[in-house]
Protein backbone atom coordinates (compact mmCIF):
# COMPACT_ATOMS: atom_id res chain seq x y z
CA UNK A 1 0.00 0.00 0.00
CA UNK A 2 2.17 2.97 1.08
CA UNK A 3 5.21 1.42 -0.05
CA UNK A 4 7.13 4.91 -0.07
CA UNK A 5 6.69 5.04 3.69
CA UNK A 6 8.71 2.30 4.75
CA UNK A 7 12.15 3.26 3.75
CA UNK A 8 12.96 5.74 6.54
CA UNK A 9 12.33 4.71 10.51
CA UNK A 10 11.98 8.58 11.14
CA UNK A 11 9.02 9.29 9.29
CA UNK A 12 5.19 8.44 9.92
CA UNK A 13 3.03 6.77 7.30
CA UNK A 14 -0.14 8.75 6.66
CA UNK A 15 -2.64 6.86 8.74
CA UNK A 16 -0.24 7.61 11.56
CA UNK A 17 2.33 3.86 11.50
CA UNK A 18 6.25 3.41 11.66
CA UNK A 19 6.22 1.03 9.13
CA UNK A 20 9.79 -0.15 10.40
CA UNK A 21 9.24 -0.60 14.14
CA UNK A 22 6.20 -2.67 12.58
CA UNK A 23 8.48 -4.51 10.30
CA UNK A 24 10.94 -5.06 13.06
CA UNK A 25 7.52 -6.92 15.37
CA UNK A 26 7.16 -9.00 12.08
CA UNK A 27 10.73 -10.21 12.26
CA UNK A 28 10.15 -11.17 16.36
CA UNK A 29 7.20 -13.30 15.23
CA UNK A 30 9.31 -16.08 13.96
CA UNK A 31 11.65 -16.21 16.46
CA UNK A 32 11.50 -18.49 19.60
CA UNK A 33 8.81 -18.15 21.88
CA UNK A 34 9.44 -16.62 25.88
CA UNK A 35 6.97 -16.16 28.36
CA UNK A 36 6.60 -14.80 32.02
CA UNK A 37 4.34 -15.39 34.71
CA UNK A 38 5.17 -13.09 38.00
CA UNK A 39 4.06 -14.87 41.35
CA UNK A 40 3.96 -13.47 44.57
CA UNK A 41 7.55 -15.13 45.58
CA UNK A 42 9.57 -14.82 42.16
CA UNK A 43 9.10 -14.40 38.88
CA UNK A 44 9.56 -17.13 35.81
CA UNK A 45 11.16 -16.60 32.58
CA UNK A 46 10.55 -20.03 30.07
CA UNK A 47 12.00 -19.77 26.29
CA UNK A 48 11.46 -22.33 23.41
CA UNK A 49 14.74 -22.88 22.00
CA UNK A 50 15.33 -22.72 18.29
CA UNK A 51 18.04 -25.64 17.98
CA UNK A 52 18.68 -25.75 14.69
CA UNK A 53 21.78 -28.67 14.15
CA UNK A 54 23.00 -30.88 16.76
CA UNK A 55 26.20 -29.20 15.25
CA UNK A 56 25.80 -26.56 17.19
CA UNK A 57 28.07 -26.14 19.87
CA UNK A 58 27.27 -23.28 22.25
CA UNK A 59 29.49 -21.62 24.55
CA UNK A 60 27.04 -19.77 26.45
CA UNK A 61 25.03 -21.42 29.52
CA UNK A 62 21.68 -20.13 28.32
CA UNK A 63 20.98 -18.86 24.63
CA UNK A 64 17.76 -17.02 25.73
CA UNK A 65 17.99 -15.55 29.45
CA UNK A 66 20.34 -13.35 30.44
CA UNK A 67 21.68 -11.87 33.52
CA UNK A 68 21.55 -7.90 32.94
CA UNK A 69 22.58 -7.24 37.29
CA UNK A 70 21.81 -9.54 40.17
CA UNK A 71 18.31 -8.62 40.49
CA UNK A 72 17.05 -8.51 36.69
CA UNK A 73 17.13 -10.86 34.29
CA UNK A 74 15.89 -10.92 30.79
CA UNK A 75 14.32 -13.25 28.33
CA UNK A 76 14.63 -12.27 24.69
CA UNK A 77 12.80 -12.80 21.79
CA UNK A 78 14.12 -11.65 17.89
CA UNK A 79 17.34 -10.85 16.61
CA UNK A 80 20.32 -11.95 18.82
CA UNK A 81 22.58 -9.96 17.50
CA UNK A 82 20.49 -6.77 17.83
CA UNK A 83 19.62 -8.17 21.50
CA UNK A 84 23.12 -8.76 22.17
CA UNK A 85 23.75 -5.10 21.75
CA UNK A 86 20.98 -4.04 23.78
CA UNK A 87 21.86 -6.39 26.69
CA UNK A 88 25.57 -5.06 27.27
CA UNK A 89 23.76 -1.36 27.10
CA UNK A 90 21.54 -2.73 29.84
CA UNK A 91 24.30 -4.05 31.88
CA UNK A 92 26.10 -1.26 31.76
CA UNK A 93 22.90 1.60 32.36
CA UNK A 94 22.52 -1.30 35.91
CA UNK A 95 26.44 -0.39 36.58
CA UNK A 96 26.06 3.11 35.62
CA UNK A 97 23.16 3.47 38.37
CA UNK A 98 24.81 1.36 41.05
CA UNK A 99 28.20 3.18 40.67
CA UNK A 100 26.39 6.51 41.22
CA UNK A 101 23.70 5.46 44.03
CA UNK A 102 25.71 2.21 45.69
CA UNK A 103 22.50 0.72 45.18
CA UNK A 104 20.73 -1.64 42.50
CA UNK A 105 18.56 -0.08 39.76
CA UNK A 106 14.97 -0.45 40.33
CA UNK A 107 13.75 -2.55 37.67
CA UNK A 108 11.18 -0.25 36.00
CA UNK A 109 14.14 2.80 35.50
CA UNK A 110 16.03 0.20 33.75
CA UNK A 111 13.54 -0.73 31.50
CA UNK A 112 12.39 2.92 30.91
CA UNK A 113 16.36 3.65 30.42
CA UNK A 114 16.89 0.65 27.56
CA UNK A 115 12.97 1.28 26.27
CA UNK A 116 14.48 5.03 25.40
CA UNK A 117 17.29 3.40 23.79
CA UNK A 118 14.74 1.60 21.61
CA UNK A 119 12.79 4.34 20.98
CA UNK A 120 15.90 6.42 19.89
CA UNK A 121 15.94 4.83 17.04
CA UNK A 122 12.36 5.38 15.58
CA UNK A 123 12.70 8.79 15.58
CA UNK A 124 16.69 10.18 15.08
CA UNK A 125 19.87 8.92 13.00
CA UNK A 126 18.19 7.14 10.36
CA UNK A 127 19.03 3.54 11.51
CA UNK A 128 16.61 1.03 11.64
CA UNK A 129 15.03 -0.02 14.88
CA UNK A 130 15.90 -3.05 17.07
CA UNK A 131 14.13 -6.22 16.28
CA UNK A 132 13.78 -7.26 19.21
CA UNK A 133 11.43 -7.87 22.40
CA UNK A 134 12.40 -8.44 25.83
CA UNK A 135 10.62 -9.78 28.64
CA UNK A 136 12.27 -8.38 31.99
CA UNK A 137 11.99 -9.97 35.17
CA UNK A 138 13.44 -8.35 38.44
CA UNK A 139 13.34 -7.45 42.22
CA UNK A 140 13.38 -4.33 43.74
CA UNK A 141 12.97 -3.09 47.40
CA UNK A 142 10.00 -0.61 46.54
CA UNK A 143 7.42 -2.49 44.19
CA UNK A 144 8.53 -6.45 44.83
CA UNK A 145 8.99 -8.87 42.14
CA UNK A 146 7.72 -7.48 38.87
CA UNK A 147 7.39 -8.51 35.16
CA UNK A 148 7.87 -6.13 32.22
CA UNK A 149 7.63 -6.69 28.26
CA UNK A 150 9.11 -4.43 25.78
CA UNK A 151 9.17 -4.24 22.09
CA UNK A 152 11.11 -2.37 19.20
CA UNK A 153 8.68 0.71 19.36
CA UNK A 154 11.01 1.37 22.63
CA UNK A 155 6.66 0.88 24.74
CA UNK A 156 6.90 -1.22 27.58
CA UNK A 157 4.24 -2.47 30.17
CA UNK A 158 4.16 -3.92 33.65
CA UNK A 159 2.41 -7.82 33.71
CA UNK A 160 1.45 -10.65 35.93
CA UNK A 161 2.07 -12.98 32.84
CA UNK A 162 3.02 -12.14 29.37
CA UNK A 163 4.08 -13.46 26.16
CA UNK A 164 6.80 -12.56 23.36
CA UNK A 165 7.80 -14.01 19.93
CA UNK A 166 6.26 -16.47 17.88
CA UNK A 167 2.29 -17.32 18.70
CA UNK A 168 2.59 -14.91 21.41
CA UNK A 169 -0.73 -13.92 20.08
CA UNK A 170 -2.28 -17.83 21.73
CA UNK A 171 0.44 -17.95 24.12
CA UNK A 172 -1.22 -14.31 26.05
CA UNK A 173 -5.11 -15.32 25.90
CA UNK A 174 -4.26 -19.36 27.04
CA UNK A 175 -2.27 -17.17 29.90
CA UNK A 176 -5.15 -14.57 30.77
CA UNK A 177 -7.73 -17.57 31.08
CA UNK A 178 -5.31 -19.75 33.45
CA UNK A 179 -3.61 -16.91 35.41
CA UNK A 180 -5.13 -16.27 38.96
CA UNK A 181 -3.34 -14.07 41.11
CA UNK A 182 -1.49 -14.89 44.48
CA UNK A 183 0.57 -17.72 42.99
CA UNK A 184 3.02 -19.47 44.17
CA UNK A 185 6.81 -19.75 42.10
CA UNK A 186 5.71 -23.36 41.56
CA UNK A 187 2.45 -22.95 39.91
CA UNK A 188 3.78 -19.79 38.02
CA UNK A 189 6.55 -22.71 36.59
CA UNK A 190 3.48 -25.11 35.70
CA UNK A 191 2.04 -22.23 34.00
CA UNK A 192 4.77 -20.87 32.27
CA UNK A 193 5.58 -24.83 30.77
CA UNK A 194 2.15 -25.62 30.02
CA UNK A 195 0.89 -22.49 27.30
CA UNK A 196 4.78 -22.63 26.35
CA UNK A 197 4.46 -26.20 25.34
CA UNK A 198 1.25 -25.81 23.55
CA UNK A 199 2.29 -22.98 22.04
CA UNK A 200 5.26 -24.56 20.65
CA UNK A 201 5.46 -25.66 17.02
CA UNK A 202 7.31 -29.17 17.83
CA UNK A 203 5.90 -32.44 18.49
CA UNK A 204 7.83 -33.79 21.11
CA UNK A 205 9.41 -31.60 23.74
CA UNK A 206 12.10 -32.10 26.03
CA UNK A 207 14.72 -30.00 28.17
CA UNK A 208 17.04 -29.82 24.84
CA UNK A 209 14.35 -27.36 23.66
CA UNK A 210 13.36 -25.40 26.96
CA UNK A 211 14.96 -22.87 29.13
CA UNK A 212 13.75 -21.81 32.27
CA UNK A 213 14.92 -19.36 34.62
CA UNK A 214 13.72 -18.03 37.78
CA UNK A 215 14.23 -14.98 39.81
CA UNK A 216 13.26 -14.92 43.77
CA UNK A 217 14.79 -14.68 47.19
CA UNK A 218 17.16 -16.21 49.24
CA UNK A 219 16.40 -17.22 52.66
CA UNK A 220 19.14 -14.39 53.20
CA UNK A 221 17.27 -12.19 51.24
CA UNK A 222 19.11 -11.25 48.59
CA UNK A 223 17.83 -11.73 44.95
CA UNK A 224 18.38 -15.23 42.92
CA UNK A 225 18.93 -15.50 39.62
CA UNK A 226 19.10 -19.38 38.84
CA UNK A 227 18.61 -21.42 35.47
CA UNK A 228 16.92 -24.49 35.78
CA UNK A 229 19.65 -27.40 34.81
CA UNK A 230 18.33 -29.87 32.03
CA UNK A 231 17.85 -32.89 34.86
CA UNK A 232 15.51 -30.60 36.34
CA UNK A 233 13.70 -29.46 33.95
CA UNK A 234 13.12 -33.00 32.50
CA UNK A 235 11.61 -33.47 35.77
CA UNK A 236 9.47 -31.23 35.63
CA UNK A 237 8.23 -31.89 32.45
CA UNK A 238 7.22 -35.21 33.51
CA UNK A 239 5.66 -33.95 37.23
CA UNK A 240 3.20 -31.30 35.18
CA UNK A 241 2.59 -34.03 32.76
CA UNK A 242 3.69 -32.44 30.19
CA UNK A 243 6.18 -34.96 28.85
CA UNK A 244 5.62 -38.72 29.20
CA UNK A 245 8.67 -40.43 31.13
CA UNK A 246 11.19 -42.70 29.41
CA UNK A 247 9.75 -45.86 29.51
CA UNK A 248 12.48 -48.11 31.69
CA UNK A 249 12.52 -51.94 30.27
CA UNK B 1 51.78 15.43 50.46
CA UNK B 2 48.23 14.51 49.41
CA UNK B 3 49.38 10.45 49.79
CA UNK B 4 49.68 11.08 53.74
CA UNK B 5 46.53 13.64 54.31
CA UNK B 6 44.50 10.81 55.38
CA UNK B 7 47.33 8.26 56.44
CA UNK B 8 47.06 4.72 56.01
CA UNK B 9 48.58 1.25 55.57
CA UNK B 10 48.28 -1.77 53.69
CA UNK B 11 50.31 -5.06 53.71
CA UNK B 12 49.56 -8.29 51.88
CA UNK B 13 51.45 -11.91 52.18
CA UNK B 14 52.24 -15.00 50.58
CA UNK B 15 51.98 -18.65 52.64
CA UNK B 16 51.77 -21.97 51.66
CA UNK B 17 48.09 -21.98 50.04
CA UNK B 18 47.00 -18.77 51.31
CA UNK B 19 47.25 -15.40 51.20
CA UNK B 20 47.09 -12.82 54.14
CA UNK B 21 45.93 -8.79 53.39
CA UNK B 22 46.37 -6.66 56.33
CA UNK B 23 45.30 -2.56 56.59
CA UNK B 24 44.74 -0.40 60.05
CA UNK B 25 41.71 1.35 60.74
CA UNK B 26 42.45 5.13 61.13
CA UNK B 27 40.95 7.95 58.86
CA UNK B 28 42.57 11.40 60.06
CA UNK B 29 42.42 14.89 58.73
CA UNK B 30 46.21 15.50 58.57
CA UNK B 31 46.80 15.02 62.87
CA UNK B 32 43.72 15.00 63.78
CA UNK B 33 41.83 11.62 64.13
CA UNK B 34 38.36 11.31 62.67
CA UNK B 35 37.59 7.53 62.33
CA UNK B 36 38.90 4.43 63.76
CA UNK B 37 36.35 1.70 61.40
CA UNK B 38 37.67 2.99 58.00
CA UNK B 39 37.40 0.42 55.66
CA UNK B 40 40.20 0.45 53.34
CA UNK B 41 40.11 -3.39 52.13
CA UNK B 42 37.07 -4.27 49.72
CA UNK B 43 36.01 -7.95 48.76
CA UNK B 44 36.26 -8.05 44.69
CA UNK B 45 35.47 -11.38 44.43
CA UNK B 46 34.89 -14.72 46.91
CA UNK B 47 39.21 -14.75 47.23
CA UNK B 48 39.84 -11.70 45.96
CA UNK B 49 40.69 -8.74 48.04
CA UNK B 50 41.91 -5.21 47.17
CA UNK B 51 43.23 -2.68 49.86
CA UNK B 52 43.62 0.89 49.33
CA UNK B 53 45.21 2.65 50.88
CA UNK B 54 46.00 6.62 50.20
CA UNK B 55 43.15 9.31 49.50
CA UNK B 56 40.40 8.30 51.52
CA UNK B 57 37.91 10.03 49.01
CA UNK B 58 40.09 7.98 45.91
CA UNK B 59 39.91 4.56 48.21
CA UNK B 60 36.00 4.92 48.43
CA UNK B 61 35.48 6.01 44.69
CA UNK B 62 38.44 3.48 43.00
CA UNK B 63 36.61 0.36 45.13
CA UNK B 64 33.22 1.81 43.80
CA UNK B 65 34.75 2.21 39.96
CA UNK B 66 36.30 -1.01 40.04
CA UNK B 67 33.50 -2.88 41.25
CA UNK B 68 31.65 -1.86 38.64
CA UNK B 69 34.68 -2.97 36.02
CA UNK B 70 34.22 -6.59 37.61
CA UNK B 71 30.54 -6.79 37.28
CA UNK B 72 30.70 -5.92 34.26
CA UNK B 73 33.18 -8.23 33.45
CA UNK B 74 31.50 -11.43 35.65
CA UNK B 75 28.24 -10.69 33.80
CA UNK B 76 30.07 -11.32 30.10
CA UNK B 77 32.84 -14.12 30.83
CA UNK B 78 29.86 -15.71 33.08
CA UNK B 79 32.70 -16.89 35.18
CA UNK B 80 34.52 -14.85 38.37
CA UNK B 81 37.79 -12.97 37.44
CA UNK B 82 41.23 -14.30 38.79
CA UNK B 83 43.50 -12.07 40.41
CA UNK B 84 46.17 -11.61 37.65
CA UNK B 85 43.54 -10.51 35.08
CA UNK B 86 42.01 -8.27 38.37
CA UNK B 87 45.59 -6.61 38.90
CA UNK B 88 45.26 -5.62 35.06
CA UNK B 89 41.92 -4.52 35.40
CA UNK B 90 43.28 -2.20 38.67
CA UNK B 91 46.11 -1.14 36.45
CA UNK B 92 44.05 0.12 33.29
CA UNK B 93 41.70 1.62 35.54
CA UNK B 94 44.79 3.83 36.70
CA UNK B 95 46.67 4.56 33.92
CA UNK B 96 43.35 5.88 32.41
CA UNK B 97 43.79 8.82 34.64
CA UNK B 98 48.19 8.96 34.03
CA UNK B 99 47.53 12.99 34.32
CA UNK B 100 45.28 13.48 36.85
CA UNK B 101 45.19 10.21 39.17
CA UNK B 102 43.91 8.89 41.71
CA UNK B 103 45.74 9.10 44.88
CA UNK B 104 45.89 5.79 46.28
CA UNK B 105 48.26 2.36 46.03
CA UNK B 106 46.38 -0.18 45.74
CA UNK B 107 47.43 -4.11 47.20
CA UNK B 108 46.02 -7.05 45.99
CA UNK B 109 45.37 -10.18 47.32
CA UNK B 110 43.91 -13.23 46.00
CA UNK B 111 43.72 -17.20 45.14
CA UNK B 112 43.31 -17.94 41.44
CA UNK B 113 40.04 -21.17 42.53
CA UNK B 114 40.91 -23.20 39.52
CA UNK B 115 44.78 -23.22 40.51
CA UNK B 116 44.68 -22.65 44.00
CA UNK B 117 47.81 -20.73 43.28
CA UNK B 118 48.35 -17.86 46.10
CA UNK B 119 48.70 -14.27 44.45
CA UNK B 120 49.41 -10.70 45.89
CA UNK B 121 50.50 -7.57 43.77
CA UNK B 122 50.81 -3.51 44.27
CA UNK B 123 50.52 -1.26 42.25
CA UNK B 124 51.76 2.39 42.00
CA UNK B 125 49.52 5.31 41.94
CA UNK B 126 49.43 5.39 38.07
CA UNK B 127 49.07 1.54 37.63
CA UNK B 128 52.54 -0.02 37.56
CA UNK B 129 52.51 -3.54 38.59
CA UNK B 130 54.78 -5.48 41.04
CA UNK B 131 54.25 -9.30 41.25
CA UNK B 132 56.90 -10.33 43.98
CA UNK B 133 56.26 -13.33 45.93
CA UNK B 134 57.04 -12.72 49.26
CA UNK B 135 54.75 -9.35 50.51
CA UNK B 136 53.96 -6.09 49.66
CA UNK B 137 53.08 -2.55 51.57
CA UNK B 138 51.74 0.39 50.71
CA UNK B 139 50.90 3.57 52.74
CA UNK B 140 52.19 6.10 54.78
CA UNK B 141 54.44 3.95 56.96
CA UNK B 142 56.23 1.95 54.01
CA UNK B 143 59.28 2.14 55.13
CA UNK B 144 58.78 0.49 58.88
CA UNK B 145 56.44 -2.32 56.96
CA UNK B 146 58.89 -3.31 54.54
CA UNK B 147 61.47 -3.67 57.74
CA UNK B 148 59.07 -5.57 59.41
CA UNK B 149 57.96 -7.78 56.86
CA UNK B 150 61.78 -8.40 56.00
CA UNK B 151 62.39 -9.33 59.13
CA UNK B 152 59.70 -11.46 59.98
CA UNK B 153 58.23 -12.73 56.65
CA UNK B 154 59.35 -16.55 55.89
CA UNK B 155 58.52 -18.64 52.96
CA UNK B 156 55.46 -21.43 53.06
CA UNK B 157 53.66 -19.93 56.50
CA UNK B 158 50.67 -21.90 57.26
CA UNK B 159 47.35 -19.94 57.53
CA UNK B 160 47.60 -19.49 61.14
CA UNK B 161 51.05 -18.67 61.43
CA UNK B 162 50.87 -16.48 58.31
CA UNK B 163 48.38 -14.46 60.79
CA UNK B 164 50.60 -14.25 63.56
CA UNK B 165 53.24 -12.85 61.02
CA UNK B 166 51.20 -9.92 59.07
CA UNK B 167 49.91 -9.07 62.02
CA UNK B 168 52.78 -8.24 64.43
CA UNK B 169 54.44 -6.91 61.17
CA UNK B 170 51.59 -4.28 60.73
CA UNK B 171 51.21 -3.37 64.34
CA UNK B 172 54.65 -2.61 64.84
CA UNK B 173 55.00 -0.80 61.62
CA UNK B 174 52.10 1.35 62.08
CA UNK B 175 52.78 1.60 65.70
CA UNK B 176 56.14 3.85 65.02
CA UNK B 177 54.08 6.29 62.28
CA UNK B 178 51.76 9.27 63.58
CA UNK B 179 49.55 8.74 61.20
CA UNK B 180 48.26 5.01 61.02
CA UNK B 181 47.31 2.52 63.41
CA UNK B 182 44.17 3.04 65.42
CA UNK B 183 43.14 -0.79 65.00
CA UNK B 184 43.83 -3.23 62.62
CA UNK B 185 41.98 -5.78 60.43
CA UNK B 186 43.53 -8.66 58.82
CA UNK B 187 41.78 -11.20 56.27
CA UNK B 188 43.18 -14.95 55.59
CA UNK B 189 42.21 -15.79 52.73
CA UNK B 190 42.78 -20.15 51.94
CA UNK B 191 41.22 -21.63 48.96
CA UNK B 192 38.24 -22.68 50.99
CA UNK B 193 37.33 -19.99 53.50
CA UNK B 194 38.46 -16.69 54.28
CA UNK B 195 38.77 -15.18 58.11
CA UNK B 196 38.27 -11.78 59.03
CA UNK B 197 39.55 -10.73 62.29
CA UNK B 198 40.53 -7.46 64.06
CA UNK B 199 43.28 -6.95 66.00
CA UNK B 200 43.77 -5.04 69.47
CA UNK B 201 46.28 -2.32 69.29
CA UNK B 202 46.91 0.86 70.57
CA UNK B 203 45.01 3.38 69.73
CA UNK B 204 46.75 6.42 68.93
Amino acid sequence: MSRRYDSRTTIFSPEGRLYQVEYAMEAISNAGAAIGVLAKDGVVLAAEKRVTSKLLATTKSTEKMYKIDDHVAVAVAGIMADANILINTARLQAQRYTLAYQEPMPVEQLVQSLCDTKQGYTQFGGLRPFGVSFLFAGYDNNFGFQLYMSDPSGNYGGWKAGAIGANNQAAQSMLKQDYKGDISREEAVQLALKVLSKTMDSTTLSSEKLELAEISLSPLGDVKYQVCSADDLNKLLVKFGITQPTEES
Amino acid sequence: SIMSYNGGVVIAMKGKGCVAIAADRRLGVRGHTVAMDFQKIFEMGPHLYVGLPGLATDTITVAQRLKFRLNMYELRENRRITPKTFASVVANLLYERRFGPYFVEPVIAGIDTKTGEPYICNTDLIGCLNEPDDFVVSGTCVEQAFGMCEALWEPDLEPLDLFETISQALVNAFDRDAMSGWGAVVHVIEKDKVTVRTVKTRMD
